[in-house]
């Protein structure tokens, strides 16, 4: 019940967010986040949850984003069809990529998804005549009514919401052990009969899918896109917010990537340390608080509220016990 | 004895009048104005002069009393060169602090992106990149630019490569930066429409270590004159040095970096420069007799006033382009009493010949480019003075 | 074209020297760190800071570029490794080293500036001495001293008799009261110094630049995984393979599909030959 009520009271204060939101400008963050949410959700399954420590979603957020633009801008096609063909385009570059990159070992896997983000820079420069060059390309809006700061924000929480839906299923279903199994220890988990491979790479296939969805979101919210709006440190952003949020939730991630989108934007000279600041937030995670900082909010609940384990005093029982040993001896 | 109630209703009102009388005379809303600076990051060094020369505006005309009695409020944004933090803080100016004028940002990604969004919001933007597609009279009816196009650049390089120094065997380098790539197009496409074909022409990545196959390739083609388009300052010097160390005379024209100050220090040697030509503007070149035209000695003795008396070790024009950027704002509001931004919009459209420091700006119904062609002026790379230079003879 | 071979060289050898300090880290701790090329960034930018600000002569500078590098070990060691290891998680060294690296690279970027600034003249020698020029062959040269030296000192003296125990066999080798703690620490600042050391003479040919870190972590990487992890031959051979390759593809393609090819060649190596061209096959899951 109590459950139902905390979701019920969250779905409405972010559904109303449009009416009671200061002006356009926290309206306009707000929804970056949420379309920053759609990829690191799916991004949560692989990092968080099957452990396979990506910093190049990036890549697949530039493929995501450069699919919608080409295709709803250049080529004209329906919004919908461009936005669905985009997670379909990441979706199948994230199986290219898995494919080779998943058999490798974590450094390794880490350095191919690093070199992945640079070589999309690199070919979305050299293909000028699909992708503008340097000059980039202008990314055309949602139609009404989705044109306005309010309407794209409904959309892109619509579809953070779904996407967080299927995460959480992903997460609470045996996938979800799965993919923790795979994290925590491989050899384990393909002792019990996890099929390691190809829960990864589903994994994989998944957020490949969600980051071009959400390339496609923030593409919108930027509305012009050039190779430098897609730079290595933001990959490296996707990632810090699973990290400080937690592994292996969901709701850290969500904190991780909300508080780190608006902190910059509140005050100026953490804005201007820029990544010492991202790198220093993740090193003080991982040295002090490896769970991340959804676990100090879940700790902080149950000082405010102690699980109630029941007082269930054991009275020593001589004469049961007598009738056992000599059950026992029969 | 008590007071009537009505007496005190009265000296009530009659403090309120004061008051309302008081803000409307003395203290009129000021004229807030959004920077869109990349003062960190990549490109910093343009952003920092050009901020010196905003601030230094700002100040004077405040000093001075505001424009019609309204106060200047600068409301500066630190970028860094992120287009996406561009996008958020161009947002945050135009919905939260409300501001009646934007000025950049600095950088040509971060401006492609944010043009639109406060073309949507109605807001007049003072535009100082350089890439050609940034404004358009149709689509974005509020964007002005000060600055001169990357076209315009190109335009006198070529000009000079193609007619003064009589060069027609050209190699057009340029580096793999999204800035890079489209300059290196649009030079190879002059070049075409001027009946030169480039003999070699090639895009290098700007953190590359040498450049010693490039420059050999291009002597190869039988190239008589390189034009690099790229604003690395990295590469541009390791490319000087090459063709020093080649002992090949070409001569080199090309983008303004090549001119600029950290270039002396990344040559093996001082006369490495020589024979360098780069795109500049006639606001910052010496004439013959030593003197800088009457407006930039004006502002370099007020910049000496306030900075003290030692060399300015910046290229000048970034201040000049700042400084003008307000003192263009100062004129919209004047000519339309206010900061309406239609009435901004008609007056900074039939603006005709507005003397800056800079440059002699016109926009018109359907050119939003203000900067004029004959203001550009090819300037020999290593006689930097003082923030100006000497003419290519 | 013998230029574009040579230049390819000298910046194969600045990798092979990032991928011969991922070997001595990986030695003694099985961990590939992120700060693996910032220590030879700190190498360039503290060595031009050196002998351009405080005009230092030049063993001076060296080693003080040396310091600082040796510096970077010790704090990856103790700040990024030494808590993170203690722990079973076996991804975590990554997440903390990466962290460190992030912040000494924008730290960098914040003092020293994001442009490139010059290196001066190490050798007194006149320029236009073309494929000769000594920013090519100093690189060329410190990656092969480095490898020797390294061999050397691992059959030669007790303390790398000591590495190699470690790297057959941590647990062996503290069992036989080996302070492994201790060695590991050393290990890390003999990695950092080294890289201090090469990136110093990479200076001319890379300028004092802020960005080279994440540069040679990735090439560096690269090399060392296609020569064979913990092998130093291999560590050269990948280093000059890698930077002869891409300078060819250069000279022949252009600049704009580099990294697609530095890249190519590793997913190649490791399809065919999983551990390298010299690495040895080690499988040891639990």
């Amino acid at each position: 019940m109590k459950r139902v009520a905390i979701l019920l009271f969250a779905a409405a204060v972010l559904v109303s967010l449009p009416w009671w939101a200061g002006d356009q400008y926290q309206l306009h963050l707000a929804a970056l986040i949420g379309a920053y949410w759609v990829l690191i959700a799916g991004l949560n399954l692989v990092v968080g949850f099957s452990g396979q420590l990506s910093v190049g979603h990036v890549g697949l957020l530039a493929i995501g984003a450069y699919a919608y633009a080409i295709l709803a801008g250049t080529h004209e096609w329906n919004v919908w069809l461009a936005l669905a063909a985009s997670g379909g385009i990441g979706a199948l570059c994230g199986l290219l990529l898995g494919l080779p990159s998943l058999r490798l070992p974590g450094f390794y896997f880490a350095m191919a998804t690093l070199a992945f983000a640079l070589i999309v820079t690199e070919l979305v420069l050299a293909l000028d005549g699909l992708t503008g060059g340097g000059v980039g390309l202008s990314v055309p809006e949602f139609p009404a009514p989705f044109d306005t700061a309010a309407g794209s924000y409904w959309l892109i929480l619509g579809i953070a919401v779904i996407v967080t839906w299927l995460t959480w299923n992903v997460a609470r279903l045996m996938w979800g052990r799965g993919l923790i199994a795979v994290r925590d220890s491989m050899v384990t988990a393909q002792a019990v009969g996890v099929p390691v491979f190809h829960a990864k790479l589903v994994a994989f296939v998944f957020s490949g899918l969600t980051a071009g969805l959400g390339g496609a979101l923030f593409a919108v919210m930027q509305s012009y896109i050039t190779p430098d709006t897609f730079l290595f440190e933001l990959g490296l952003f996707f990632f810090v917010c699973i990290i400080i949020g937690g592994r292996g939730s969901i709701l850290g991630p969500f904190l991780g990537t909300v508080v780190l989108t608006a902190l910059p934007e509140l005050s100026a000279p953490l804005a201007k340390l820029g990544n010492f600041f991202y790198g220093l937030l993740l090193l003080l995670v991982v040295l002090l608080l490896p769970e991340g900082i959804g676990r100090l909010f879940q700790i902080g609940l149950e000082r405010l509220r102690p699980q109630r384990l029941g007082s269930m005093p054991i009275e020593p029982q001589p004469a049961q016990l007598a009738l056992a040993i000599k059950a026992g001896q029969r | 004895m008590k007071r009537p109630i009505l007496s005190h209703l009265r000296a009530g009102v009659g403090a309120l009048a004061l008051l309302v009388l008081a803000t409307g005379v003395f203290a009129q809303e000021p004229i807030r104005i959004g920077w869109l600076s990349s003062l960190t990051g990549p490109l910093s060094s343009a952003a920092i002069a050009e901020n010196q020369g905003v601030q230094f505006a700002v100040d004077e005309i405040n000093r001075a009393g505001g424009i019609d009695g309204r106060k200047l409020e600068l409301i500066t944004r630190d970028t860094a060169g992120d287009p996406t933090k561009a996008v958020n803080f161009a947002k945050q100016l135009v919905f939260t602090e409300k501001v009646h004028f934007i000025i950049g940002p600095v950088n040509s990604g971060e401006s492609l992106a944010t043009v639109p969004i406060v073309a949507r919001a109605g807001i007049p933007n003072l535009v100082i990149g350089t890439v050609d597609e940034l404004v358009d009279a149709k689509k974005y009816p509020n964007a002005f630019r000060v600055i001169n196009t990357n076209r315009q650049w190109i335009d006198g390089a070529n000009t000079y490569a193609l007619d003064v120094l009589k060069r027609r065997k050209v190699a057009v380098i340029g580096d793999t930066s999204g800035y890079g790539t489209s300059s290196a197009k649009t030079a190879a496409e002059l070049l075409e429409k001027a009946g030169v074909k480039p003999v070699y022409s090639v895009l290098v990545d700007p953190n590359k270590t040498d450049l010693a196959d490039e420059m050999n390739k291009a002597k190869a083609a039988g190239a008589d004159v390189i034009m690099p388009w790229s604003a690395a300052t990295g590469l541009l010097a390791r490319l000087l040095n090459t063709r020093g160390d080649m002992g090949w005379n070409v001569p080199v024209v090309g983008h303004p970096a090549l001119m600029a100050p950290p270039i002396g220090k990344l040559l093996n040697k001082p006369e490495y420069w020589g024979n360098t030509v780069a795109a500049g503007y006639v606001s910052t070149t010496y004439d013959a007799k030593g003197k800088l035209p009457a407006n930039t000695q004006a502002l370099i003795d007020k910049l000496h006033d306030r900075l003290g008396k030692s060399e300015i070790d910046y290229m000048l024009w970034w201040v000049a382009l700042g400084y003008d950027t307000v003192r263009i704002v100062e004129h919209a509001v004047r000519q339309a009493h206010g900061t309406d931004p239609k009435a901004i919009q008609k007056v900074l459209a039939n603006t005709k010949g507005l003397q800056g420091v800079y440059a002699t700006y016109s926009w018109s119904a359907s050119q939003r480019n203000g900067f004029p062609d004959h203001q550009i002026m090819m300037n020999q790379a290593n006689s930097f003075k003082d923030g100006a230079y000497r003419a290519a003879r | 074209m013998l230029s574009a071979l040579i230049a390819g060289l000298a910046t194969g050898a600045l990798y092979a020297a990032a991928a011969l300090v991922y070997n001595v880290m990986f030695s003694t701790s099985k961990v590939l760190s992120v700060t693996t090329g910032h220590t030879a960034m700190l190498g360039g930018v503290f060595g031009a800071w050196f002998l351009q600000a405080f005009a230092l002569p030049l063993p001076v500078a060296l080693l003080g570029s040396m310091a600082i590098g040796a510096l970077l070990g010790a704090l990856t060691d103790f700040v990024a490794i030494r808590r993170v290891l203690a722990r079973s998680d076996e991804h975590l060294w990554l997440l903390s080293t990466l962290a460190l690296a992030t912040m000494v690279q924008q730290a960098v970027a914040l003092w020293w500036g994001t442009e490139p600034k010059p290196f001066p003249r190490i050798i007194p020698q006149e320029f236009g001495a073309g494929v000769f020029d000594q920013k090519y062959w100093l690189p060329v040269a410190v990656a092969i001293a480095l490898a020797i030296g390294l061999e050397l000192f691992y059959r030669g003296t007790l303390y790398g008799k000591l590495f190699v125990a470690m790297s057959e066999d941590i647990f062996a080798a503290r069992a036989r009261g080996i302070p492994t703690e201790r060695i590991r620490m050393f290990s890390y600042v003999m990695a950092g110094a080294m890289g201090g050391l090469a990136g110093f003479a990479a200076g001319q040919l890379t300028f004092a630049y802020f960005a080279l870190g994440l540069t040679l972590t990735l090439n560096g990487f690269i090399a060392l995984a296609v020569g064979g992890l913990g092998s130093n031959l291999g560590a050269l051979v990948g280093g000059a393979a890698l930077g002869i390759l891409s300078s060819i593809a250069t000279y022949y393609v252009g600049g704009e599909f580099q990294q697609t090819i530095s890249v190519g060649l590793l997913m190649l190596v490791l399809l065919l030959k999983p551990e390298g061209l010299f690495g040895t096959r080690n499988v040891r899951p639990v």
